[in-house]
Parts: structure tokens; sequence; C-alpha cells
């Protein structure tokens, strides 16, 4: 029974850790005596030591996944792959909640359930990684979109915001209907809601050819709930809004952290729930035109944050190529690209919210960075070069192996449309390279230097995409790990 | 489940008014959920009973939400058409032939 308590104990510290932050932040800043204080800086380095704490245990808990077999005939499993996907989401939530401190400072930002909220749905993403049961899969899913409508909308008086998280709420809600919707059809059709019996009964669903409506309307609501999620074409409807319109932090957090753990998700109930009845072709069709509008759309932005939204939309269709073709090359394939479209996206963020002093919006605000700020239009150039794919830089090496993965199953259509499609997003990460470098603005901005978190991100984040090319096999071999837990 | 395709329909073919896009959402969740019931009775399994009483505790959490991002909305612009939700406006990807300068 001890086994239990241990196995989820990074989940068990951060929810105490959540409320009892909750608790501390209502308690002293509505005290009269300390002069109702602000106390969202203070919560949320509380907050960043919590999730390091969190990740240290799920670290350092590593034996513990073997002995937790109480579990395993219940709603959640631990192995490998749940085991570094967690690892990689704790790291990005440290990331980004130490990129919010200045943003807290400048916009006067007081409300500290900003932090709880983030804290929350961490943890409920720790749980949707592990979940391994439709109904916690849902349940955690849940949990996750509603603590993020709440921070979509969280700078109240600001029509952009309000109108972002209304837009977010409502897509949300939307998809996670269609997604219950799946679930139901698939326990009707098939009376089981665990993945391990769905994989028993939905293995030879191919070949038997008993076919049942009812499972093909669950797989292809589910699919279709689940790329509403991640944003992929042609489900992306309200995604640039929403980016566009929150505030910057939980952008960064939307971009990143509910991507990594729904694919995690997806993986499990795709891969391993339904092998035989899970609908390639949709993924393809869903990469195919993801590629294609986050290539051609960027184009005609001229908003930063509308830009990298069209790019995130882009590089999901680039990671659901290793999706579409289920061969554990292709896993693995997925696996770095969102391992390294995790640290780029970080390293974007960072730098927006490092140019927002003077409310950077539009591309050509960032005229002339070059001559004011030189290390950070590099670093900047860098990330965007890492965007597009050139060598030799990280972005390069997953969409390598990304079309490699394509190409080694058969996909050549898929792999020859992501490549020219890839080519075609050049222009636009170069031309704001150019901007930077080569365009003298029509009023100069003058930048403040940004303080030491951001920066610490900003260097270890670009210094890895710089550096991978040079010692590639660590991420190679943990995904590799991950991939084949992930078909046992 | 002809209820939840007309929350669907509901939500996409809103004209009025916004907080009635409430509506086909919940009415969607709860259709789902009906739908959970029966199915676990006509196959005598008892994860769907359980399943169906943890939704509608979601159904009300997000409900409670969204009539507080409505009333912010609201407060902050003053109307409920639907027509005004478009502050936001992107150069979609349609309008290429001007705005590509180099």
């Amino acid at each position: 029974m001890f086994n239990l308590f241990l196995a989820v104990f990074p989940e068990i510290f951060i929810i105490n850790a959540t409320f009892i932050l909750l608790i501390h932040g209502v308690v002293f800043s509505t005290s009269k005596k300390d002069d109702y204080p602000p106390l969202v800086s203070n919560v949320g380095w509380l907050g960043l030591l919590s999730v390091l704490i969190t990740l240290l245990l799920l670290a350092a808990g590593a034996p513990l996944l073997t002995i937790a077999h109480l579990f395993w005939n219940n709603f959640f499993r631990r192995d490998n792959f749940t085991y570094f996907c967690q690892i990689l989401l704790l790291l990005s939530t440290a990331g980004t909640i130490s990129m919010c401190f200045d943003f807290f400072e400048q916009e006067r930002f007081d409300a500290f359930e900003f932090i709880v909220l983030i804290l929350l749905s961490t943890c409920s993403m720790l749980f949707m990684i592990s979940a391994y049961d439709l109904i916690a899969m849902y349940l955690a899913i849940e949990l996750q979109s509603l603590c993020f409508y709440v921070i979509a909308a969280s700078k109240r008086k600001s029509e952009f915001s309000t109108e972002a998280g209304l837009k977010y709420l409502i897509l949300g809600a939307f998809s996670s209907g269609i997604l219950l919707f799946g679930c139901s059809m698939i326990y009707g059709s098939t009376g089981a809601t665990h993945f391990d019996q769905l994989a028993k009964i939905l293995t030879g669903y191919e070949i038997t050819g008993a076919r049942s409506s009812g499972i093909f309307m669950g797989i292809l609501f589910i699919a279709v709930g689940f790329l509403f999620k991640i944003t992929a074409v042609p489900f992306h409807m309200w995604a640039p809004d929403i980016y566009e319109g929150s505030p910057t932090p939980v952008t960064a957090f939307l971009s990143i952290a509910p991507k990594i753990s729904i694919f995690a998700n997806m993986l499990r109930v795709f891969i391993y729930g339904s092998y035989g009845a899970t609908l390639q072709q949709i993924f393809f069709f869903c990469s195919i035109a993801s590629m294609i509008l986050g290539a051609l759309a960027a184009m005609a932005q001229t908003k930063v944050k509308r830009l990298l939204a069209y790019s995130s939309i882009g590089h999901v269709g680039y990671i659901c190529i290793g999706f579409s073709c289920g061969t554990i090359e292709g896993i693995q394939s997925l696996l770095i690209g969102i391992f390294i479209y995790a640290l780029m996206t970080i390293d974007a963020f960072a730098i927006v919210l490092a140019l927002r002093q003077t409310r950077v919006k539009y591309i050509a605000d960032l005229g002339a960075l070059a001559k004011t700020n030189p290390i950070l239009a590099i670093t900047f150039s860098i990330t965007m070069f890492s965007y597009a794919g050139i060598p030799p830089l990280a972005g390069f090496c997953s969409k390598f192996y990304l079309f490699f993965a394509a190409l080694g199953c058969g996909a050549y259509f898929l792999a020859s449309v992501g490549v020219v499609t890839s080519v075609i997003g050049c222009f636009y990460y170069i031309r704001l390279v150019k901007r930077m470098f080569f365009d003298t603005p029509r009023t100069w901005i003058l930048y403040e230097p940004m303080d030491r978190d951001k920066s610490l991100l900003l260097a270890m984040t670009s210094s890895f995409i710089t550096l991978f090319f040079l010692y590639p096999s660590p991420l190679f071999s943990v995904t590799h790990q991950m991939a084949l837990s992930l078909y046992l | 489940m002809i209820i939840s395709i007309l929350g669907i329909r509901g939500i996409l073919l809103n004209r009025r008014n916004i907080p009635i896009m409430s509506m086909p959402i919940e009415s969607m969740l709860l259709a789902v959920n009906s739908n959970f019931l029966v199915f676990s009775v006509s196959s005598d399994d008892m994860m769907g009973q359980s399943f169906a009483s943890l939704v509608p505790t979601v159904a009300a959490a997000e409900s409670a939400i969204g009539l507080a991002i409505f009333v912010i909305t609201f407060r902050v612009r003053g109307t409920i058409a639907v027509e005004s939700i478009n502050s936001i406006q992107g150069a979609g990807p349609f309008s290429l032939g001007e705005r590509i300068r180099f």
C-alpha cells in the first residue's frame, strides 16, 4: 500500500504545494496589518521552487517505477516513457515560470493566483502523461484546460485578453465535448475504457473484418478532439487569435506545456491503445495541411506573437509526421522533435518577453536590433535559424530525423511536402533576421537590458541549440528508450 | 447522441449573443453523459456509471469559468453581441499579395 504513495509522490507534493501556496497567498495578501501586499513574485518564486523539487522527486524516484504494480490495473501507469516526458514537462514549466517574473513587475500584475493555476495545471499535466484510462485522460485534460482558460483571460481590463480567454474557452469546451463523445462511442462499442483492455480488443481490428461503426466514430472523434487541442490544421480556427491576445507568459505556456502532455497522451491512445484501428489518413492529412498552412500563413504576418503562433502550428505539423508513421523510429523522431521544439519555443518567448519593455508588437519594431542590442539579436537569429531548420542547429537535427523516419516507413509524399514547406518557411524566418540586422525603423527603440533569470534561460537554451549537433546521442538513446517502453 | 450533435451545431452557428454559447456546451456534455449511462446499463458494466458521475463535475466547473469569462468580457466591452468579438485581427493567409514587401 505504501508503494502506491511512493509512486505518485511527485504529484502529491505538487498538489500540496499548490494548496499551501494558495492559502499562503490568500492569508497574507488580505491581511490589513501588512498593508495588503501583492504576493505574485513571492508565490512565483515559491512555485518555481516547488516545480524544481517535484522534478527532483520525480528524477530520483526512478527505481520506484517498477514497484508500483498496484497501479497497473487502474488509472495510471508509470514507465520510462512517462518518466522522461514528465521530466521534460517540469523543466519547461520551470523555464516558463522563471520568464514571468519580469513581466509581473512591469505590468503591475498582482494576482498571485496566476502561479497557483499554473502549478495546478502542471499537476494535471503530470497526471495526463501517465494516464492509462479514458476517464483519467479526460479528467486530466479538463483540469489542465480549465486552468488555462482562466489564465488566458487574466488581464481583466484588456479587451485583447478577455477576448482571447473567451475564444479559448469556447474552443476548448467544444473540443473536450468532441473528445468525450469519442470516448463514449468507444466505451459503448467495446465496453472498456482502460488502454490495456482496449489494446487487447482492438489489436486485430483491421484484419478480422468486423467493422464496427461505433469504434470508427469513436476513434475519429477522439482524434479530432486531440487535434483541436494541439491546434493542428484544419482545427486551428482561433489558435492565432488566442496566442496573440493572451498575455505573453500565458502564450509561452500555451505553446509548450499542453503540446507536450497532449502529444504524450495521443501516443498512448493511438499507438498503444488502438494500434489497429487508428485512422492514419487523418493524421497524414492534418500534418500536411499544418505544414503548408504554417509556412504560407506566417508569411503575411506583421505581429511577432502571431508569427510565433503560426510557426508553432507549422511545427506541430512536422511533429505529426512522426506520429503518422506508426513505427518506433517515427515515435522516436516525434519525441526528439517535441524536446527540441520545447527548447526553441522557450528561447523564442524569452526573447519576446525581454523585448517587451517598449511594447514590441509588430515585426517592424525589431528593426536595427543588431545595433542596439547585438547579443540579443544574435540569440534571436540563432533561434529563428533553428526553427527554419538550418544545419547545424538543433532544429535541423529534429527535422532531419523526422523526415528520415517518414521515408523509412514509406511516406514519401509526407517527407517531400515537409521538405518543400520547410524551405518555404525559411523565407519568413530569415526575413525576421534581416529586419533585425539590416533594416532601420522609423522610430528608434531603446531596449532595457533583461533581468538575470531570462538571460540565464536564454544562455542555456541557445547553447543547447547550437551545440546539440556535437553530442546528440544522449537524447537519441533516451527517446529510443521512451519509444520502446511505449510499445511494451 | 443526437443532442450532442445538435450541441455541436449550436456552438458553430451562434448568431445572437455570447452567453448563449454556454448552453450548447452544457447540452453536449450532458448528452454524452447520458450516452455513457445507456451504454453502461446495456453492457452491464460499472465503468460507464462511474465516468458518468464524474463528468457533470467537470461540466459544472467549466460553466462557472465560462460565466466568469463572459462577465469580464461584458465589463470590458459593454455589449454581448457576437459580432463584436473581432478586435484581434490578423492578416490571414489570403491577404498575401499586398503584404509581401522586401
